[in-house]
């Protein structure tokens, strides 16, 4: 599976996957934030979205709650846990 | 990075589109760790009453009764104009888990301590 960088999603590493679906904004952003907070601080999280606001949303989601995003390729975006 | 960030609603069962619109952005304001809180004035405290929420579905989104329990299970505040509660006869031991009935001074407080709100 490639992002639009090209780049083969399974061969970056993360603790956890999910598969957003059809979930956008508000409950797409409810379930991501429980299930980062499940991860330990520093471990990967690859979020696989459709939702066309993804590629402006999940940076400004990183940038309110300290997750880092370490690489957006619409529709796979992989964050790091911050730390608490 | 903690704000916080208001929600006012002022309609329900007159325009579900709106008020299902205002429940999706408040609950990406609580999943960005920001202090959030739903204001129902007018119309939209008819919300505030167990079971009304559940005739609203608008296509492409989730139940609305879904959106309102993962934002208060998440930490948001559902916050239920008075006056507006009692003009429309609304009864208060039918008040929705998580609603709390208040009067004006609560809103300005939140908004005076710098909260940002948009309105729906």
């Amino acid at each position: 599976m490639n992002g639009r960088d090209g780049v083969d999603v399974d061969l970056i590493p993360h603790h956890d996957a999910w598969n957003a679906g059809d979930l956008a904004c508000g409950p797409m952003l409810l379930a991501l934030k429980g299930r980062l907070e499940r991860l330990a601080p520093g471990q990967v999280f690859q979020l696989v979205t459709r939702d066309e606001g993804a590629p402006v949303d999940v940076p400004a989601w990183c940038r309110l709650t300290g997750h880092r995003l370490l690489r957006a390729a619409h529709p796979y975006y992989h964050l790091e846990r911050r730390k608490d | 990075m903690a704000g916080k960030f208001c929600v006012s609603l002022t309609r329900s069962l007159d325009d579900p589109d709106r008020a299902t619109v205002a429940f999706v952005v408040a609950g990406a304001a609580v999943a960005s760790g920001q202090e959030t809180m739903v204001f129902l004035s007018i119309e939209g405290v008819r919300l505030a009453v167990e079971g009304v929420a559940d005739a609203i579905h608008e296509e492409g989104f989730l139940p609305l009764k879904q959106l309102m329990s993962s934002f208060v299970e998440a930490g948001g505040a559902i916050l239920v104009c008075s006056p507006c509660f009692k003009k429309r006869n609304l009864d208060p031991a039918k008040l929705i888990s998580g609603g709390v009935i208040v009067g004006g001074a609560r809103l300005v407080e939140f908004l005076a301590q710098g909260a940002a709100c948009v309105s729906y």
